[in-house]
């Protein structure tokens, strides 16, 4: 019989997960913080549900996203609450390609990263045109109103503008879990689930 | 006596704001905006609960506003279509970019203003509190209480390894991708660490038992009180008027 979600949920978190899932939320919220000091025009607002795609798995990775979103909504992000189908498809997304091994080659990550960040865009496009009418109070909201000046459709718009920015976003993030991943203790990376998804089967730490 | 509206209520009335959202035109959206930034200050049970949330709301209500007068000027400017309404620093206000402005700003206002009185007037241990008594998992609950405690922690440490790594010469203030180097030298030892206080927390639960209890034993019985009048009555207007927006849509 399959098991139900909230059975996977609760089988991925065990042990050290479950702070680790915690503090994964709370980076998604406070990442902002790090790319605003240094002047870094990126979101990385995923790279805490995709460390938890990585390091524990699919099921957490999307409650970990859905957890950041719900947590943006009540500290004054309204909007956050509605894009999280968009965290459940990038949660998702991660998780299988990291037990598929994706996360064992450079060259996979950055593979992996736009096409997460092209699957992003499609998945939020229709939500944030028929919802919000393409307006997601960030500075990006110029690039649809450039789109849509140009004779584009509303979803069209929203679609090339999501296109415009979400892989290097993802590209970026999946890349920097990768490293981050990669310099992390052999022996940290054992506490937790998914540390055979960036060791080489057969290599011993 | 202060009449308190319970959290179901609460939430069956932030439905009602989305139904409402959704189906009607955008001038009931706007006169249900301002009754909702009204019933802020006038009941009881949507008044921010902390000095926090208020200056949150406050903050947000400002910048909403500037949001949704940049979304009606900039649509009525660039969407060409329709007669125009005169001009603003020598550029042409058109009809149907005025209107698709003012529907898309007056929903976007709705839907976030519903959202934010709820969780302004609603403490989240409050609301973590009512989901462990309709079902959420021990583990879950513990997750989410984790978070507050993260939330409350990060900021200072991040600030902390930015003074640390910038005093080491790790280049924050140059080029673009040498700062995109700086981003993996501040990430490393937040993660690195968080794994090691994830470990000890997890070491922890696992030795008081936490992690092994019987599924149910401990959970809080679900309360079926939540059901109540207000509650269904709330619900149920949302349902007619999601039944006749579905009735005129297949009308034509």
């Amino acid at each position: 019989m399959s098991k139900s979600i909230r059975q996977r949920i609760a089988e991925e978190l065990t042990g050290p997960a479950l702070p680790f899932v915690a503090f994964c939320i709370a980076l998604n919220l406070t990442v902002g913080q790090v790319t605003a000091a240094l002047k870094i025009p990126l979101y990385l607002d995923s790279i805490g549900t995709i460390l938890v795609a990585v390091l524990v798995g699919p099921w957490s990775a999307v409650f970990c996203g859905s957890a950041a979103n719900l947590l943006a909504a009540a500290f004054g992000n309204p909007t956050m609450m509605f894009f999280i189908p968009v965290v459940a498809v990038i949660g998702t997304f991660t998780g299988i390609i990291a037990k598929l091994g994706w996360f064992r080659k450079w060259y996979l990550v950055c593979l992996g990263g736009i096409l997460q960040g092209i699957l992003a865009a499609l998945v939020s496009a229709p939500i944030s045109a028929y919802l919000f009418g393409g307006v997601m109070m960030a500075g990006t909201d110029f690039l649809v109103l450039y789109f849509r000046s140009v004779g584009n459709t509303l979803m069209d718009s929203v679609l090339y503008q999501g296109l415009a920015s979400d892989p290097a976003d993802k590209l970026v993030s999946y890349f920097i879990v990768f490293l981050l991943v990669k310099n992390l203790p052999q022996r940290l990376l054992a506490r937790l689930h998914g540390a055979g998804n960036i060791r080489t089967p057969g290599r011993t730490p | 006596m202060t009449f308190r509206i319970d959290l179901s209520a609460k939430f069956a009335f932030v439905v009602l704001l989305w139904v409402c959202a959704f189906t009607l035109p955008w001038e009931y959206q706007a006169a249900l905006c301002l009754l909702v930034l009204a019933g802020r200050f006038a009941v009881p049970s949507f008044r921010p609960q902390s000095e926090r949330s208020s200056a949150a709301f406050s903050n947000f209500l400002l910048y909403s506003m500037a949001v949704a007068f940049f979304v009606i000027l900039l649509n009525s400017i660039l969407i060409r279509g329709g007669s125009t309404y005169g001009t603003i620093l020598g550029f042409m206000l058109h009809q149907e970019g005025l209107f698709f402005g003012l529907k898309t700003a007056s929903r976007l206002l709705l839907l976030t203003y519903s959202i934010l009185v709820f969780f302004i007037s609603t403490p989240l241990k409050e609301l973590i509190r009512f989901l462990q008594q309709k079902g959420l998992s021990p583990s879950f609950t513990l997750i989410l209480l984790l978070t507050l405690h993260f939330l409350d922690h990060l900021p200072a440490r991040i600030h902390q390894i930015f003074l640390a790594q910038q005093a080491r010469g790790a280049p924050v203030d140059a080029g673009i991708a040498s700062r995109s180097k700086a981003l993996l030298s501040l990430l490393s030892p937040l993660v690195l660490s968080s794994i090691v206080e994830s470990i000890d927390r997890g070491t922890a639960l696992e030795l008081r038992g936490f992690l092994n209890r019987p599924n149910d034993a401990n959970r809080v019985a679900a309360s079926t009180a939540g059901w109540n009048l207000l509650t269904m009555l709330l619900l149920l207007i949302s349902t007619i008027i999601l039944l006749a927006a579905i009735y005129r849509w297949l009308l034509g």
